[in-house]
């Protein structure tokens, strides 16, 4: 399939430079990696075997027009051009296909990824780095050519660099070579690609350096370097994140073979719709489904939803798993999310009332007539809710809710099932074990500190799904104590 | 295939080459007397001449061809007189530090009169050294000409060196020739008082050129030459085509089009390298074809696009948010989004409902493809569902991109039209 053609080249563009070393390490030498390996000029080349312009087309579907505008605006070998522009939204094949363009035409270029370089002085060591073919090693340290920080230091240094390929390029265009060997190095001219350019703009300095970087070829003014940037923004897609729905296809192209024995039929008209009213009950669910990260391997996913529909009738295939959280947690940490969830949700004020110690109590001052107002109130408040999120606490408060919840909880499971006070020193070690592990995992995040002393607080991420869930699997009652206006 | 193609890839490199380089176009539009090459040439080659001091300022939009024009004008006075006359180039971008600019121009001072240039010089060493410089070539009488690239970046901060060459100018014996490009037209606002006043108010704006003079520009540009290396049939034959397309009405069109957007000649060319680079290489020939897909082409509006290209859900999404800030609530996150797409989802009875987290991805999708952005800088400590976010597109915007999303659904469009 393309999908598995494009992830083997993604994997043979990330290792273009180990990929050339070992090309030239074959003939040069052996086990002493140290300082025989010579850079080359042929370096600057993609490094594999050229592939020809139907294979280019081939190797990326749908994207013919883009690939035939892009090799028209480079056009034939030498001709100069403006700086360039690509841009499209992520995972739209920007990258692989400019770099596999050049594969296909065998022209020099020197690639940086604005992600990878994220401050202006690695971007210009890298690109010298690269013009100067310096590779750096255990030999010189691992250091770069020469140390660039400036805009106006780089400026020198890359006009200095630029001028010594291209004579280099000259000379080797000028000796003739008619067979295609590896490496091959076609034409006088060298490109400059910026890749993920839009990161720029998030940069200290970005004001000065990327009014710079676009007009750096207006500053160098040399005819024969080529600037090409590739960015996500300002987006002009076709197709959508074939990323994202991978999965989901995969799974859903299983199940619109399955009413086809023989798979090796093509489908006609009337086959094709009733596959797809075969299929079209499921696409629905499947949807809702595709962002759910399957804790279990897909086969046994697979499986479950087969025994679980040839057990029942059209039953919706996500529902049966909405009860099971899909990770596993301990008691105690079941616990502790369920505190911070209720210490978030809840303001301060309340808890003396919430969680004295007999703990039913408030049934009771639930039980007002709702008036206008406080209706209107109760709206209010919601909003608030919806859009403040959820408020901060702190350490203590959280232990102390923690305190009364699981006391509250041993009296109503009868002291059996929970062992969580072997001890209350050890326990407390323990609990503040879990609450950084939490942390880690992003259920609880620190919210600012407080003003007053100083002290970091907490918030709770939990959504109120997941919170209600985490309490049903340690029989708490979560909605008694939850805050309802 | 057969002669046609070599004749035609030259002929097309050759094209390339022209609108790549600004020297072609500028040397074209300057020879009439009173263009800006011929009174900047008359200003600097007087200033040389009568061993004065002087300063100018050059301004227009970008793309005008101002470097361009001053590229030209020191190539032929450094021809004129070899000797008496060293360039200094600064740029903006680059030297806007004072101490980075006075450090260039120590070593462009000392690369042209061979010195040795030490890294180690501090700021008062090379400021020091340049009116020194001044001093001695002004009692050799030898001009200087500074060029200050991006004038207006040279205005922020201090104006330390602005100031210090300025005065030199004025205090000690030199001839300097000061000339400032920018492309604010207000340039000489930003100057503070002191600098202002020694700087003489002399400036000189680009404008776009005239009809005509665009029409000469275009014929000159894509006319092939006769007498060249290609073959001389070839040559004639498409000369003629492009006479024929550059006479023709819609052509006309096309290049007012262009001019009412952006009348500097750089959009021009960028779009001619368009056209070019759209020829077809087999027949050799440029065709009026080339140029529509290449205005097509140029003027893209990604936003537009961008809509076109969102899925149904991610439309929904921004509908909301169109409502929420019509119903002008001061903060809105994706909570509130969800609130208002259930409601429309329960009066309108629509089919598409999709779960929470779809519609968190959904939301995710258009953050990326900046169609929405947050509000809050600080706020990272909260969920994605709780910052506020705003919209970055108009309504005029979204409304032309759902008429012309192929299948939008009617609902969509209603709801934003009320």
């Amino acid at each position: 399939m393309a999908r598995e053609k494009e992830e083997s080249m993604q994997v043979s563009r990330r290792a273009t430079r180990s990929s050339t070393f070992s090309a030239n390490n074959n003939g040069i030498e052996l086990g002493k990696p140290n300082d025989s390996y010579i850079p080359t000029l042929g370096d600057l080349v993609f490094g594999q075997e050229p592939i020809s312009l139907d294979d280019l087309l081939s190797r990326f579907p749908g994207r013919r027009v883009q690939i035939l505008e892009l090799l028209r605006l480079l056009g034939t070998l030498n001709s100069s051009m403006p700086p360039l522009f690509v841009y499209g939204s992520a995972s739209t094949g920007k990258t692989s296909i400019i770099i596999q363009v050049f594969r296909h035409l065998s022209r020099p270029f020197v690639y940086t990824s604005c992600l990878s370089c994220y401050s202006p002085r690695i971007l210009f060591e890298s690109i010298l780095n690269q013009l100067l073919l310096h590779k750096k090693n255990a030999f010189n340290g691992y250091s770069s050519a020469k140390r660039c920080e400036k805009p106006s230091d780089f400026v020198i240094f890359v006009r200095e660099a630029l001028i010594n390929v291209i004579d280099s390029l000259k000379e080797n265009a000028e000796k003739t070579s008619t067979s295609k060997l590896k490496g091959q190095v076609n034409g006088k001219m060298i490109y400059l690609i910026f890749d993920n350019f839009e990161l720029v703009r998030e940069w200290d300095k970005s004001s000065s350096i990327l009014p710079f970087l676009f007009g750096l070829s207006d500053i160098l003014k040399m005819p024969e370097v080529g600037m090409i940037f590739i960015s996500s923004t300002s987006p002009d897609t076709i197709t959508k994140r074939v990323d994202e729905l991978s999965t989901a296809f995969s799974l859903l192209f299983k199940r619109y073979c399955e009413p086809l024995s023989d798979l090796g039929v093509l489908p006609n008209g009337e086959m094709k719709r009733r596959l797809f009213s075969h299929l079209q009950p499921h696409i629905a669910p499947s949807l809702n489904e595709i962002f759910r990260v399957a804790s279990q391997p897909c086969l046994e996913c697979g499986v479950n939803q087969e025994t679980r529909r040839k057990g029942g009738a059209r039953k919706s295939v996500g529902s049966g798993d909405l009860d099971d959280i899909g990770f596993h947690m301990s008691t105690s940490a079941k616990y502790l999310l369920v505190s911070a969830f209720l210490a978030s949700r809840n303001p301060a004020t309340l808890d003396a009332s919430l969680f004295d110690t007999t703990g039913v109590s408030d049934s009771r001052k639930r039980k007002r007539k709702a008036s206008e107002k406080s209706l209107e109130q109760k709206e209010a408040a919601e909003q608030e809710l919806l859009m403040k999120g959820p408020g901060t606490f702190s350490l203590e408060r959280l232990l102390a809710i923690f305190q009364c919840i699981t006391s509250v909880g041993e009296e109503e499971e009868g002291n059996d099932g929970l062992r969580v006070d072997e001890g209350s020193n050890a326990l407390m070690s323990d609990i503040l074990l879990q609450l950084t592990s939490l942390c880690n995992s992003n259920f609880i995040v620190k919210g600012g500190s407080c003003p007053l002393e100083g002290s970091t607080r907490y918030r709770s991420t939990l959504s109120e799904d997941l919170a209600i869930k985490v309490a049903r699997s340690i029989k708490f009652p979560l909605s008694k104590y939850l805050y309802r206006r | 295939m057969g002669k046609e193609n070599p004749a035609a890839e030259k002929a097309s490199n050759l094209l390339r080459s022209r609108l790549c380089d600004p020297n072609f176009v500028v040397k074209h539009l300057s020879d009439s007397p009173d263009s800006n090459y011929s009174k900047l040439k008359f200003l600097v080659s007087s200033s040389v001449t009568e061993a004065c001091n002087n300063s100018i300022l050059l301004l227009g939009p970008r793309g005008s061809g101002k470097i361009a024009v001053l590229e030209l004008i020191l190539t032929d006075l450094l021809l004129e007189y070899p000797d008496t006359i060293s360039v200094i180039k600064l740029n903006g971008l680059l030297h806007s530090d004072d101490c980075c600019a006075f450090k260039e121009i120590a070593r462009q001072l000392c690369m042209e009169h061979q010195l040795l240039f030490s890294k180690m010089a501090s700021f008062d060493d090379n400021s020091q050294f340049m009116i020194e410089m001044l001093r001695e070539c002004g009692l050799a009488h030898k001009t200087i000409i500074f060029v200050l690239d991006e004038f207006d970046l040279f205005a922020q901060g201090k104006q330390r060196l602005l100031y210090s060459l300025l005065d030199a100018m004025q205090s000690v014996t030199s001839q300097a020739v000061v000339i400032g490009v920018s492309c604010r037209l207000d340039a000489d606002q930003l100057l503070e008082k002191r600098v202002r006043s020694r700087f003489s108010h002399r400036k000189l704006l680009f404008l776009p050129p005239s009809k005509e003079d665009m029409q000469r520009l275009l014929e000159h540009i894509l006319s092939l030459p006769v007498d060249s290396s290609l073959p001389h049939a070839y040559a004639v034959e498409f000369n003629k085509k492009i006479k024929n397309i550059l006479a023709d009405g819609r052509f006309k069109e096309i290049v007012n089009t262009l001019v009412n957007l952006d009348s500097t000649v750089n959009h021009l060319l960028r779009f001619l390298f368009l056209a070019v680079s759209y020829m077809d290489l087999e027949s050799g020939f440029l065709s009026f074809e080339n140029f529509k897909t290449a205005l097509s082409n140029s003027h893209r509006q990604p936003k537009l696009e961008c809509i076109k290209d969102c899925s149904i859900l991610e439309l929904y999404i921004l509908v909301c948010l169109k409502r929420l800030e019509v119903k002008e609530q001061n903060s809105y996150n994706f909570n509130s989004v969800m609130k208002e797409y259930k409601s429309i989802h329960d009066s309108f009875q629509t089919s598409d409902y999709y779960s929470r987290n779809v519609c968190l991805r959904a939301f995710e999708h258009l953050l990326q493809r900046e169609l929405i952005c947050f509000t809050d800088n600080r706020g990272y400590s909260q969920s994605v569902e709780f910052r506020p976010v705003k919209l970055l597109i108009s309504s005029i915007e979204l409304h032309q991109g759902l008429k012309s999303y192929c299948s939008c659904p009617v609902i969509l469009l209603k709801l934003v039209e009320r």
